[in-house]
């Protein structure tokens, strides 16, 4: 079939050697010695200024570290990662002491964020830099409504350091405390402390006490009781040193009745070598709260014979820990040589919502081995799966997800869709769903369909005078599509510029 | 992969055989190593007259079947005439090979088996009467009853097959059987398991299939007792246009632990496949459900459907499902579903409205929900009948 053939060819062309964002910037680094020991988290910890209960934790989750195996259940293969010969700490030498002002700013640097196209290179955000403790231009002008500019703070993490965080001054106001998790451990140790690894324990999985060790940074996000943030919080992450691993750590906590919506992004250069990204992200939402996740993941996924890429090893959690509190996880996978990544909900308030919007995108020689957990604890609880999975090239790609109602959790109720298209016959696409019923009153409905784009689908367009090629590009935007109205508006756009360049090319 | 527990384990001692915790991907949900019992001998060969006793209350299934007699483990000759087209030989047939703890039931077998027998089935034999196998047990505590058998179904062959465990004891026993087929070109094999162990038995089944071209497997399973059952179901789909069907109800009692695991290997282009299980749970009862599909690269254009859908009538009872999916090949229409959940108050509201007692109500929809498994089986009247007949009799014990 033409078509198919065509989308195909399209693929190859528009293969993962295109990785637009494979550039590396030439900026001095201040990097620990390579390799993982006590002295390295000392360093670490030294280096972020840390009070001395944070790294006696870290140490503890070291030594808890060293006792533990690597997990090989995932249907993922790699060779061993040595991890004495990764570098835990890397941060851009010109930073060490925070930019002052623009004109601080390392110019690589800049366009770096210019080539990434993050909201970062807009003169106001810039601005927002120089001024870093003074208010911004916009806190000024009574006339700039908040909730409805649609702005977007960001807090900016390369390699090891958050590099810049946007409109802290402008969250204060409304109570919002948004800044890198370094600053939050100086700044608000009693908050830290309480809620850190309370989701993810230390010891949860390899990868996870890994994170807790050797950490960098990452962001936290405060949003206090009745509070509604008033602007889209968001994260961009880049992996710029070599032989680098990045270890990020994300804290929100949502407060009684409080919203946020906050959105990752993540980059990396283009380099032979694999690199490790092993991140924590532990979401809290107390009663009546809500939190929105979103990831658009685009770290670099190696070149299509397998060599290079990102090794995106990730445990993401969120605890509902209030009544009736929600929590909502969408992600869009398009990098990363090898993902591992499973956003879930612990259902733990009565009435509170898990849900999970997945569209994980794999070519050349990726592995992605995604999914979710979805525990349901209390009573009422609802989660909602949409899992839409679509692998080119020689990738495979397997959702893994566990949906569970607990004895006391009466009326649970969960649906599960996830659907996986094929495109090219070397790549291969898994299901491996866990479905644990132990209450009579629990509802658990699980779908999942595989198959290639069908004649019938495209024939019936056709038919109607839409040529071949937009047919394809109507039935592949149709098939992600109720993931993608689950994204902000901020991102969706650059989900769908980022599948149309993993995957359709002539659809666009 | 490091799965293996240096720490001794008595279940595992007394058999001689490695066992699989839960971190054995495919024993995820049923851990042998700590729920299997201690066996450590072999039942013996019991006497004509406790034989002949150990079969009352269990009435045949198919009164024109043939029946081959296993008690305890130990073939009997009972004279029964094997249809035409069908020769049996009763040498235990050779052990299957072992690969890894996933062939953890093939392993036990080897080792504990005493009779078994290899069946042939003619080229282009219609075979119209049923073969049964029957097994009863006497259920001493701590013995085992093993059997092996090969099946043979030349090409353009029909045959029917009816595989059964019976007993009563509540001692902890163990029954194993492990069944290899080879379906020749253009043949149809029914085979269909009934599984009726006492509430002391544990038993592990393994059926590995082998579908040449145009062949076509009708699989059953029936289970209605034991207390620790695990029945895996193998089937290399080996030849284009062959078609596996599969069937299945797991009635999951107080106590009991039921297993059924499917593995269907679609090794060659334009197969088809259709399995469907509907599973009660009661009392504290737990229910597992593993279903794979594999779909190897070549294997295009096969159709392979997969439902599993579940009655959890009691909060102490649970139930988990793994229906997977690995697919290699892009033309193809792969989907499963699964559901648990417990009876539809709308269906109940239904039945009450219309002057029907809660209790009677409730009886008839769970009984309406897995007898449509049975009536769909098209294996004849009689024998629908007589595998409803095992159902009612179950729900009528263990649903209140």
């Amino acid at each position: 079939m033409p078509a198919v053939q065509e989308t195909i060819d399209t693929v190859a062309l528009l293969d993962v050697d295109k990785y637009k964002y494979g550039f590396s910037t030439d900026i001095e680094n201040d990097m620990a010695p390579k390799g993982l020991s006590e002295e390295v988290i000392r360093f670490i910890s030294a280096k972020k200024e840390e009070p001395e209960w944070m790294l006696q934790w870290r140490l503890d989750a070291y030594e808890r570290w060293k006792t533990m195996e690597e997990p090989n259940w995932a249907r993922v293969n790699y060779p061993k990662i040595d991890f004495n010969d990764i570098y835990y700490y890397a941060a851009p030498k010109n930073f060490e002491d925070g930019p002052k002002s623009l004109d601080e700013v390392d110019p690589e640097l800049l366009k770096t964020y210019e080539k990434l196209g993050i909201p970062l290179k807009e003169q106001e955000l810039l601005a927002g830099v120089r001024r870093h403790d003074e208010l911004s231009k916009l806190d000024e002008d009574p006339s700039d409504n908040v909730y409805a500019s649609g702005r977007v703070a960001v807090d900016a993490v390369f390699d090891s350091v958050s590099v810049v965080t946007t409109f802290k001054a402008e969250l204060a106001k409304s109570g919002v405390i948004f800044c890198s998790i370094s600053d939050a451990i100086k700044e608000h140790p009693e908050l830290v402390k309480k809620y850190l690894a309370t989701v993810v324990p230390v010891s949860d999985n390899y990868y996870s006490a890994l994170n807790c060790a050797v950490f960098t940074d990452g962001s936290f996000v405060y949003i206090p009781e009745g509070v509604r943030c008033p602007m889209e919080l968001s994260t961009y992450f880049r992996i710029n040193a070599e032989n680098t691993g990045q270890f990020e750590r994300t804290l929100i906590i949502a407060e009684k009745g409080s919203y946020v919506s906050y959105l990752e992004g993540c980059t990396a250069p283009q380099r032979d070598e694999n690199q490790l990204h092993a991140a924590v992200v532990e979401l809290i939402t107390m009663e009546d709260a809500e939190i929105k996740y979103s990831t658009v993941q685009n770290w670099y996924p190696g070149d299509e014979d397998g060599n290079g890429g990102i090794y995106n090893f990730v445990t993401k959690r969120g605890d509902c820990r209030g009544d009736n509190s929600k929590i909502s996880w969408t992600q869009v996978e398009t990098g990363s040589a090898i993902t591992w990544k499973y956003p879930s909900c612990i259902l733990r308030g009565n009435g509170s919502q898990g849900e999970f919007y997945s569209i994980a995108v794999s070519n050349g020689a990726q592995q992605v081995d995604s999914g979710t957990k979805m525990l349901h604890l209390g009573k009422d609880t609802k989660s909602r799966i949409i899992s839409k999975g679509i692998s080119a090239g020689k990738s495979q790609n397997t959702y893994r997800g566990q949906v569970s109602a607990h004895k006391r959790a009466s009326d649970a109720r969960n649906f599960t869709q996830c659907d996986s298209l094929l495109i090219g016959d070397k790549c291969g696409a898994h299901t491996v769903p866990y479905i644990e019923a132990k209450n009579s009153t629990a509802q658990f409905e699980h779908e999942a369909t595989t198959s290639k784009i069908s004649d019938d689908q495209l024939f019936y367009c056709m038919q109607r005078g839409i040529p071949e090629e937009e047919a394809i590009a109507l039935i592949v935007n149709g098939f992600v599509k109720e993931v993608i109205q689950e994204l902000p508006m901020e991102f969706a756009v650059e989900a769908q510029k980022l599948i149309s360049i993993s995957l359709e090319g002539s659809v666009g | 992969m490091k799965v293996q527990n240096i720490q001794n384990n008595a279940a595992e001692d007394a058999l001689g055989v490695s066992l699989p915790t839960r971190r054995v991907e495919s024993f995820h949900y049923t851990d042998l190593r700590s729920q299997l019992g201690t066996f450590a001998s072999k039942a013996e060969r019991p006497s004509e007259e406790v034989a002949k006793k150990l079969g009352d209350g269990f009435p045949r299934l198919a009164s024109n079947a043939a029946v081959l007699h296993f008690y305890d483990g130990h073939a009997f000759e009972r004279g029964e005439k094997l249809p035409a087209g069908v020769s049996a030989n009763t040498d235990l047939p050779k052990a299957m090979e072992v690969d890894g703890l996933d062939d953890t039931i093939v392993a036990i077998n080897n080792k504990i088996s005493t009779d078994g027998v290899a069946i042939s089935v003619a080229k282009d034999a219609n075979v119209d009467r049923p073969v049964g196998l029957a097994h009863t047990f006497t259920g001493t505590s701590g013995t085992t009853a093993s059997t092996r058998y090969a099946i043979d179904a030349a090409s353009s062959s029909t045959s029917i097959f009816i595989e059964r465990f019976m007993g009563r004891s509540t001692d902890a026993h163990l029954s194993s059987s492990v069944v290899a087929m080879d379906i020749g070109e253009g043949a149809v094999l029914n085979y269909l398991i009934v599984q009726q162990s006492g509430l002391g038995a544990e038993h592990l089944g393994r059926i590995s299939v082998r579908l040449a071209e145009n062949a076509k497997l009708n699989l059953f399973i029936l289970n209605a007792g034991g207390k620790l059952v695990r029945q895996e179901v193998k089937v290399d789909v080996a030849g284009e246009g062959a078609h596996v069907e599969i069937k299945g109800v797991n009635l999951v009692g107080d106590n009991a632990h039921i297993d059924v695991t499917t593995v269907l290997d679609h090794n060659v282009p334009n197969t088809t496949a259709n399995e469907l299980f509907r599973n009660v749970v009661a009392g504290d009862g737990h229910g597992v459900f593993q279903g794979q599909i594999k779909v190897a690269q070549i294997a295009q254009k096969t159709d392979a459907q997969m439902a599993c859908n579940t009655l959890l009538l009691t909060d102490d009872g649970d139930f988990s499902a793994k229906p997977e999916l690995e697919i290699f090949a892009d033309d193809v229409l792969c989907a499963h579903g699964a559901t648990v959940t417990d009876i539809d108050d709308d269906h109940l509201f239904y039945m009450r409205a219309r002057g029907i007692k809660e209790k009677t109500a409730r009886g008839l929809l769970i009984k309406a929900f897995v007898d449509e498994v049975v009536e769909e089986l098209g294996v004849g009247e009689e024998i629908e009948e007589a595998f409803i007949g095992v159902i009612d009799n179950w729900l009528d014990t263990n649903v209140s």
